[in-house]
Parts: structure tokens; sequence; C-alpha cells
């Protein structure tokens, strides 16, 4: 009892804290990043509400009425209320669609960066610390994979699962698939920015002085230089969400993602491109769109991150 | 990095709206630059019975005789032809032609052509009334069938005579060169040498095929003054439309429906269209899948499948509704049969049947050979979902296609037919006739179904000469079809072609879809 109620009067609560920082003041300041925030934070509800918030099941094929194809959105007319942003080629209900593939784009997004982040961040640091050969092991490895576009991985992989396991094992396990690729695909961002923040920590005096307390490696590593690095990994992030869902949208485009079934983002706009000169422009549009204005909230939010991370920005 | 991507966002976004850009051939020369939806699989005419062979057949060959735009026959490498018996037809052929090797065009071409027609595994069942050809003298070949048979000239539209000489001995490797390898790598699908107005002068599969006019063409009448034909395949439907817009092409086929209007309204383009007798349709396997030899099966896939919604949707009333193989006009059309979707009773017989509750199977379909084929698969696929079918469908080129298709890799298969002879019995011999290797009856039934009953009706009807009763017995025979739900009938797709104002594609396109561009004039 006693010694809580000393440690709350010397340290204030962690709400306290954070309604005292920096980052708060700099965000109640930034209109940009409160309308980003705002729009980001509607966006993940409704992809995560989605089979509550659709009208229809997009993946349940019994309930998509060809008769109904190619219905505009609410505005125009001819439409159908019951399709407020109308419907594609099949018969889907546009809205639905899009709220179900943008579930698809966002978990691919953020399951690839985890990766990405899982794998980069482990080998900049081992990178960084240990240094010398497993430095330039691990860096000329990086080195290789940036070589590779994470177009041509996309293919390699996407051929060698589709000829060893079959196109119906492809399209069942895609999204798993599409973020083991977008994943492999861009972890040396990662491994590079954590290197080289590693790089300018490991001289400091308190990895000096651990080290000297005799603490392992993997301690040192993980527990004290890497929450003096996560200011950067944050800000890497925030881009590789983005990047991701681009990527994502990119490879579904071009038929290597998402297939015509399960729609994302990517293989929504893809699969009305047909249409887009011949009338039926929301197909594609629509989706297209959304897919804009989720990758710009990222990116502005992560602008607004850095510039409060960066410390020559620093005016507080 | 921000940028970079945003930048990749742009250029993907751009990709969308933009077309192809083709190397454009700038020269004095007329070049005709068509843009397909593919090109053919193959150099060998005789590997695969299908469109684009038959097309490239027209380009690179001559056929004895060939349709007019109005069904008629128009004499080619044969000038005449008379009847002898009941069984014996004597044709003249023309002299002073020559193939693009140099050699000269003799009888013996026709009967060798003939002969390895007879070994094709795609054509022998066509072929298979004939019993012998014989080669009188070098200009007169007599032909002989084993029954009398009233379809022989038909038949003498698919006969293109090859190069004997340069088709006989052995290739490198040591295979014959007359071999004829499906989905394969054999000497005849690499080379070619035929009687025909363009020579093939490069070649890259699926990219681009270069042809050139052949200097000693022997039809010096004819209007045509194409010197160079590039032909590039443009899979996407909105590219080769927005190729034909930009100038990059000038003649393009098919045009999809949803961008008629478009191409129609477009000053320096012009629109061809006729109304199609080529029937898409979906079979069942029945080897594959133990329900589909359950009559009640089909009936019910059959009743699950609205036509009407699919040709007017999809195909943009581009399309007639279809519940048979012959379109109207031909002997076999019976005016009985309608579409019957009706999703209700296609339930019912589902459970009567014992599948209430449904079960799994895949399909497979092209998706760049006939119009909108990927995406009436996928409609299917979603009208089959209502009786509680769940489809796992596969859409492939179909340069892969055929080669599954052949190997009956999938329980529902798409296949579109246009009848080789213009005769309706033309559809029951490759897509319902029992399967028989021998014979190569039903060498495109993907659905091995099999009602002997049947077959002997159209055998019956082939030796009919009264053409009265034949019809009685062609009609029969599609509505005892229609009743067993032998395979799923879906629409007989309408032809569009659009060119360049300056290109006059009117007077050679035609019904079978095999455009003579030997006879293409490209105006200054």
């Amino acid at each position: 009892m006693r010694e809580n109620a000393m440690s709350d009067t010397i340290v204030p609560g962690r709400w306290a804290r954070f309604r005292d920082s920096y980052l708060l003041y700099s965000f109640k300041r930034d209109l940009v990043a409160q309308l980003s925030l705002v729009l980001f934070a509607m966006l993940i509800f409704a992809a995560v509400f989605a089979p509550w918030l659709a009208p229809a099941n997009p993946y349940d094929l019994a309930q998509i009425d060809i008769m109904a194809s190619e219905l505009p959105p609410f505005w125009i007319d001819g439409a159908d209320p019951q399709y407020l942003m109308g419907t594609d080629a099949q018969g889907r209900d546009l809205l639905s669609t899009i709220l179900y593939g943008l579930r698809v784009s966002l978990i691919i997004g953020f399951g690839a960066v985890l990766m990405q982040a899982v794998i980069g961040v482990s080998f900049g640091l081992m990178a960084g610390y240990l240094g010398g050969r497993v430095d330039a092991f691990l860096m000329r490895l990086a080195d290789i994979q940036l070589s590779f576009s994470t177009l041509m991985v996309a293919i390699i992989v996407g051929a060698l699962v589709k000829a060893i396991f079959g196109g119906a094992t492809f399209s069942e396990y895609a999204v798993p698939l599409l973020v083991l690729i977008i994943g492999l695909a861009e972890w040396p961002q990662y491994a590079r920015t954590v290197r080289a923040s590693v790089l300018a920590e490991r001289s400091k005096e308190y990895v000096d002085a651990a080290r000297v307390m005799g603490l392992k490696s993997r301690r040192i590593m993980f527990r004290h230089i890497l929450p003096n690095t996560l200011s950067p990994i944050f800000v890497i992030s925030t881009v590789q969400v983005a990047n991701a869902i681009i990527s994502e949208a990119a490879l579904s485009f071009l038929g290597l993602g998402m297939p015509e079934t399960h729609p994302s983002l990517g293989s929504l706009i893809k699969s009305g491109f047909d249409y887009i000169q011949s009338g039926s422009w929301w197909i594609t549009l629509i989706p297209g769109a959304v897919l804009v204005i989720l990758v710009l909230v990222i990116n502005l939010l992560g602008d607004w991150l850095r510039d409060v991370l960066n410390p020559r920005l620093y005016k507080g | 990095m921000i940028f970079r991507k945003t930048l990749l966002a742009t250029v993907i976004g751009a990709t969308a709206m933009g077309a192809a850009l083709l190397p454009a051939t700038a020269s004095a020369e007329n070049t005709l630059r068509m843009a397909y939806d593919a090109d053919p699989v193959s150099l060998d005419i005789h590997e695969q019975l299908s469109g684009g062979i038959l097309q490239l057949s027209h380009m690179t060959f001559d056929p004895l005789v060939r349709w007019t735009q109005d069904l008629e026959f128009e004499p080619r490498l044969a000038t005449s032809w008379e009847q002898v018996d009941d069984t014996t037809m004597r044709m003249t052929l023309r002299e002073g032609v020559t193939f693009h090797s140099g050699n000269p065009f003799t009888a013996d071409d026709v009967v060798f052509t003939v002969e390895r027609l007879k070994q094709s595994p795609d054509f022998k069942a066509i072929f298979e009334p004939i019993a012998s050809v014989t080669a009188i003298d070098d200009t007169t070949v007599e032909f002989t069938t084993s029954k009398p048979y009233p379809l022989l000239l038909n038949l003498s539209t698919y006969i293109f005579p090859l190069d004997s000489q340069f088709y006989s001995g052995t290739d490198e490797d040591g295979d014959p060169k007359d071999e004829i390898v499906k989905n394969g790598n054999s000497y005849a699908s690499r080379h070619l040498s035929g009687t025909g107005p363009f020579e093939v002068t490069n070649r890259q599969q699926g990219v681009r095929t270069d042809f050139e006019r052949y200097d000693d063409y022997w039809d010096t009448e004819s209007p045509g003054n194409v010197d160079k034909v590039v032909l590039t395949p443009i899979g996407e439907n909105a590219t080769r439309v927005a190729a034909l817009l930009s100038g990059d092409v000038n003649f393009i086929a098919p045009v999809p429906p949803n961008d008629l209007d478009r191409i129609r309204d477009d000053e320096d383009v012009k629109l061809v269209t006729m109304s199609g007798t080529r029937i898409i349709t979906f079979q069942m396997d029945q080897n594959r899948v133990e329900a589909f030899k359950d009559p009640r099966v089909r009936q019910a896939f059959a009743y699950a499948i609205n036509q009407e919604g699919i040709a007017d949707r999809l195909m943009k009333g581009f399309a007639t509704p279809a519940a048979q193989l012959s379109p109207a006009g031909y002997a076999g059309h019976n005016d009985e049969l309608t579409p019957r979707y009706d999703v209700e009773k296609a339930k019912e017989l589902m459970a009567e049947a014992g599948y209430e509750g449904g079960f799994s199977i895949t399909m497979m379909a092209p998706n760049n050979r006939y119009v909108n084929d990927a995406k009436i698969a996928q409609a299917v696929a979603a009208m089959l979902a209502r009786i509680n079918v769940t489809v796992d469908l596969k859409t492939l080129p179909k340069a892969q296609y055929w080669g599954e298709f052949d190997d009956r890799a999938a329980d529902m298969m798409m296949i579109g037919w246009h009848a080789d002879t213009e005769d309706s019995a033309n559809f029951y011999q490759y897509l319902t006739e029992c399967p028989d290797p021998e014979t190569g009856a039903g060498q495109y039934n993907a659905g091995n179904y099999c009602n002997p009953e049947i077959d002997a009706l159209v055998a019956e009807a082939n030796v009919e000469v009264d053409l009265e009763k034949r019809a009685e017995m062609l009609q029969a025979v599609e509505k005892a079809l229609y009743d067993d739900a032998a395979f799923i009938p879906l629409h007989w797709q309408d032809l569009a072609w659009a060119s360049a104002q300056n290109v006059d594609i009117e007077p050679i396109v035609n019904v079978m879809n095999f455009p003579y561009i030997g006879d293409l004039v490209i105006e200054e």
C-alpha cells in the first residue's frame, strides 16, 4: 500500500504521462493528423465489423443474381436502393464487396508488416550489434532480397504453389501466401533502418554498462537497445503498411493475388477494369477511391508521426 | 519511400487507363495490324479442330472450296466437281498453283492431306465418311464415300492441301515431319508451307505472328492488297478495344459486347456484326462425378441456369439464349425447345435424386476463347450455388485450356461449337455421341454422355437423302438430348469485328468467323 502510494506521487500514471506528452500536444494542433486518424479509425471499424455492416455476403454465391448486374450507385438513375454503391458485372453488391475487400486488404497489409518487422528487426539488431561477419552476411542477404522485386517473388512463389498444390489450394490460402510473399519481399527496409539505429546506440554508455554487468547479448539487444530504436520502427511501420496494401492491390490487379471470388480491393479494381470505359465505371472507381483514401490516411499519419518523433524537428 | 509507392499507385492507375503500346511499323506497304483475343495454338492445321486454327488455315492455305458470305460454294483449289455416282465425286484441281516452298501443287498433295486428316484425332470424325481418295492424274482427284454422303462439298471446305513434299521425311530429331502431336512440339507445329495468300515469316507464340504476302499467290484476281499482317493476341477486352481506338491496330475480333456502342459511336472505326451459330455449352462429366449419371441431377443443373440472364446481362443481348445445339435455320433446330430456368424445380429435382444438400464439383473454362467466357463461367458457378452445388472454378488461357480439356481435367467444362459442315449432325458427332477414339466420335464430348439410341438415330439421319425426313430425325435427336439434359446449352454467340474506317472488312467476314484476309482491301 505505502509503496504504491509513493510511486503514484513520484511517477505520474501512464494516462497522465500521455496527456502531458508532446505526442498528444502536437496531435491536438495538427488538423490533418486528426482527420486522418478519424478516417483511418472509420475504415478499420468498417473492415472489422464488415460481416455485420454489409447488407449482403459477397462470398456467398447463392446470394448473387445475374439479373442485378451492373446496377449504378444510388445517385445515378436506374439504381436499385437495395444496392447503395451499385453492383459489379456478376451482380455482387459493391458496398458489401468493398467492405469485405477492405478487410482482406488490411489483414494482408498488417500481417505482412508484422512479418517484415519480426524478420527485419531481428536481423537488423543482430547485424548492428554483433557486427563483423554476421553483419556482412545479413546485409548482403538484404541486398540480394532487395534486388528481387515484390512482383518477382510473388510470381515465383505463386507459380510454385500453383504447380505443387494446384490452383484451388492457392485460392484457399491466398491470404497467408500474400502475407508471406509481401513479408519476405520487404523485410530489408526494417533490417537496414534498425541496423543504422543500433550502430548509433551500440557505443553509448548504457550499453557498455549492461555489458560490464555481464548481461547476455540477446538481453542487451532486445531489452536495452531495441526500446531506443522504436521511434524509427514506428515511422517505417506506417509507411510499410501502406506499401504492403499497395503491393497487394498491385498483385491482385495483375491476377497474382486474391481470386475474384474472394476479392480484395485490388482484385475488385481488376474485375471492373473491362467496364471502366463502357459505362460501368463504378466497379473500378469506387474501390479504387477507397484504396487511395486508405493509403493516403496511413501515409499522412506516418508523416505526422515522423515529424513528432524526429528529434531534429523537436520543438517542445 | 512514400512518394515512390504513390508513384507506383499512379502507374497502376495509368496502366488501367492506357492501352498496350504496340510497336507501330510505318511503311508505304499496306500492313494489317490485327488483334485477336488469342493466337493459334500451333502452325499444324491438323493438330486441333478450332476456330483459331481454321482462321490460320484460311490465311496460309487454301481450301478446295470455300463458303461465300451467302453460304454458297466458291471454287478455290478445286475448279469444278462432278458426282460420278452415288458414292463417287471427281474434282478438277487448279493448275499453276505453287506452295510457299516453291513445290507445285498436284493431286498427290490432296491425297496426302486427306490421309493425314483421317489420322488426326480431331479431324478424323468428320472425314470418316470418306472411304478413299485417289489421284487420277495431276489435276484430278476422286473421292469415294462408303455410303451416299450428301455433305461431301461441305467437307471440302475443310480440306486445305498441304505441301506433301515439304511435310515428308524426318526432321533433325528423326521424327517424321508429318507427325501430328497434340499440344506437343512437332515439326509441323513449327513449320508451315501452304498455297495461301500469306507466308508466316516470324512467330512468337502468344506474343506476335508476322505474315507476308506470298509473291506467287495463284489468285491474281483477288482484290486483296494487304502486304503484311501482324497478328498480336490481346487477351484483355478493354485493352483490345483501346488498341483499335488509339490506332495501334486496325482490325480486332472479337469485340466485347459492352463496348459495341462505344465502337459504333466512334467515327474513326467501324463495326460489323452478324448473328452467330456458335453454341456455348457446359458438359457434365459422368465418368468423374457419379451424380451426373442421374438424369435428374443433369436436369436440375439445366433448370438452375438462367440462359436469358447471361445473354441479357453479360452478353448485353449480343447472343441468343439456347436450349439446344442447332441454331435457327439448321435442319435439327427444334422450335419447341426453350430455356427452362426454374430454380424451385431444380431444387426439387436435386432432392428427388437424393442430393438436397448438394455436392462439390470442379469447373474449367477458357478465358480468351469465347466472348466473355470466364465471366459466363463465374455466373454459372453462382447460379449452381443456389442448388447447393459448390463450384471450384478455374479459368485459363486457351493454349493451356485445350490440353486440360483433352485430359477431361474437370467435372464441368465449357465448350463452344460451330458446326463444321454447317449442319446439325456435326454437333452430335462431336459433342454428344458416345466417345470412341477409333472413329473420333465424341472427340469433344467431355461429359462422356453416351446414349446409343440417339447415336443410332443420328447415323440413320446421316444417310437419309429425303431432307424433310432427315430434318425430322435430327429434331427428334435434339428433343431427346434436351429431355435427357445431356449437356447445358447456354447461348449462340453473335459475331462482331471492328476495324479502322479504311480497312474494308465487310466483304471478307462471314458467319463461320473465318475472315478471308487474303481478299481484304485497305484503302489508301
